[in-house]
């Protein structure tokens, strides 16, 4: 597949993809921009591999993953949990839209890796293997950033509804 | 929990940036020329055929004393051979001292004489035969000669990440094994040499192949950096032969910085027959007229989709 093929089909996703890891849409947009400027240099052998999109998307991870300015992502997590402490009293705990915002902001303060292994799994429906592909990482290692990650959100959903007074 | 988790995760993705605005800025990227150079086929092949295997060779016997005045302008013949020496291309370039080309293709089914006999066989013969016949046709000097196997074109565009060329229409050729869309792509490898030789179902036959020749140079041209450049050197080392004589160094010393290339074709007017094939037979007050035309002036500067 030629480079311009390939971004045709896949930017779009590989937009969601990163604004969904990183929770800051410019960091994305920065991160997906670099990384194609470079996936086009060597386009020859990702072209030629069997899963390029796998690939570039591993560039992305990597990217954010070893991001610097650690500090600055940090902040926007921060930020979003703060929001997220009072989007409850605020809204009504039946309202969908408030349970989805809520949601997304106790993703945005999980540790980067385990929210990358999570919008692995959940947006872009990979296996086990394939997000060890990604991020560079055993499938156990795998296997237990997910447990982790889901143990955070169940713990923080049902300390949620105790609070709320409503079963989940 | 999934569901949610899910949902969550959607809702976050769907505050991305818009796509178009990505891909207007990676056009934009790609169009910033690396360190702004910009060389044509002859300044790589002659460029780098310098760098790999003339000038280690001449400094040796020089000991580098670089000349104070700007270079002469030079004409060169560049011939583009197959795996057995038989000329597929052929390129009359003339750089002037600032590095600076024009660059016109000669067809190779040009006649010479009133035979039969076309351009492209002179050079399996005597390379002397071919650069005479250049000068009858063209009235100008052929200065020197460099012949490159295009095969290494194949390796070279694989070598930069492939090279960026436009189709107008998609191309398929069993006989070339050319397969590709239409539009922009990227191409190397197997793939670029078939582009580069696909002659049969192209409806100007072998002068749609040299506006292909001109656009994948072009496209080359654009990907070289001074970080591949060495390397591109390298894989061409082997493949080029230049004539005796040619003081390649001081030819070399004049590609210092940005270089602007026009690239045109030499008109051939219809095919005629003789002894039942066809070719060109060019009118050398015509063709003299042209070549001095545009190593005068301002040639046009290629751009565009090639078929």
């Amino acid at each position: 597949m030629g480079f311009d093929q390939f971004v045709a089909d896949r930017l779009d996703r590989l937009l969601g993809y990163a604004t969904a890891i990183t929770c800051d849409k410019h960091l994305a947009q920065d991160i997906v921009q670099n990384v194609l400027i470079r996936a086009q240099g060597k386009w020859e052998r990702i072209g030629a591999m069997d899963a390029p999109y796998l690939y570039v998307k591993r560039m992305v991870t990597n990217d954010y993953l070893s991001w610097r300015r650690r500090r600055a992502a940090r902040e926007i997590a921060v930020e979003r949990a703060e929001l997220a402490k009072h989007a409850p009293s605020m809204a009504d705990p039946a309202d969908a839209h408030a349970e989805r915002e809520a949601m997304r902001a106790r993703i945005a303060i999980l540790p980067r890796k385990q929210r990358a292994a999570l919008v692995l799994r959940f947006y872009e429906d990979c296996s086990d293997a394939e997000i060890a592909q990604v991020l560079g990482c055993a499938e156990s290692t795998v296997r237990s950033q997910l447990s982790r990650a889901l143990q955070t959100l169940r713990t923080h959903e049902l300390a949620r509804s105790a609070t709320l007074g409503v079963h989940s | 929990m999934n569901d949610l988790i899910r949902q969550a995760i959607a809702a976050e993705a769907e505050e991305r940036v818009d796509s178009r605005t990505v891909l207007a800025n990676l056009h934009k990227a790609k169009k910033r020329k690396p360190f702004g150079l910009i060389v044509g086929v002859a300044t790589l092949t002659v460029a780098a055929a310098v760098a790999a295997v003339v000038i280690p060779t001449t400094l040796k016997k020089t000991d580098a004393s670089p000349a104070a005045q700007t270079p002469a302008a030079q004409n060169v013949l560049l011939i583009g051979t197959d795996e057995y020496h038989r000329t597929d291309a052929l390129v009359f370039a003339r750089f002037e001292g600032d590095g600076s080309a024009t660059v016109i293709s000669l067809p190779r089914d040009i006649y010479v004489g009133s035979g039969p006999d076309r351009i492209n066989s002179l050079y399996m013969e005597d390379p002397r035969k071919l650069t005479d016949a250049v000068e009858q046709m063209t009235g100008a000097k052929v200065d020197h000669y460099a012949a490159i196997n295009m095969s290494a074109f194949g390796q070279i565009a694989a070598a930069v990440g492939g090279v960026e060329v436009c189709l107008s229409a998609p191309a398929k050729d069993p006989r070339s094994g050319t397969d590709l869309p239409a539009g922009r792509q990227l191409i190397s490898g197997d793939q670029a040499l078939a582009f580069l030789r696909q002659r049969f179902d192209l409806t100007g036959g072998d002068l749609d192949r040299a506006k292909r020749h001109q656009a994948f140079l072009a496209g080359l041209a654009a990907k070289i950096t001074k970080d591949n450049a060495l390397m591109i050197a390298r894989q061409v080392s082997g493949t080029i032969q230049v004539d005796q004589g040619w003081d390649v160094a001081e030819f070399a010393a004049r590609f210092q910085g940005p270089v602007k290339i026009r690239t045109t074709t030499l008109p051939v007017g219809e095919p005629v027959q003789r002894d039942g094939t066809f070719g060109f037979a060019v009118d050398p007050a015509q063709a003299k007229q042209f070549v001095e035309t545009q190593f005068n002036g301002e040639g046009p500067v290629r751009d565009g989709c090639v078929y």
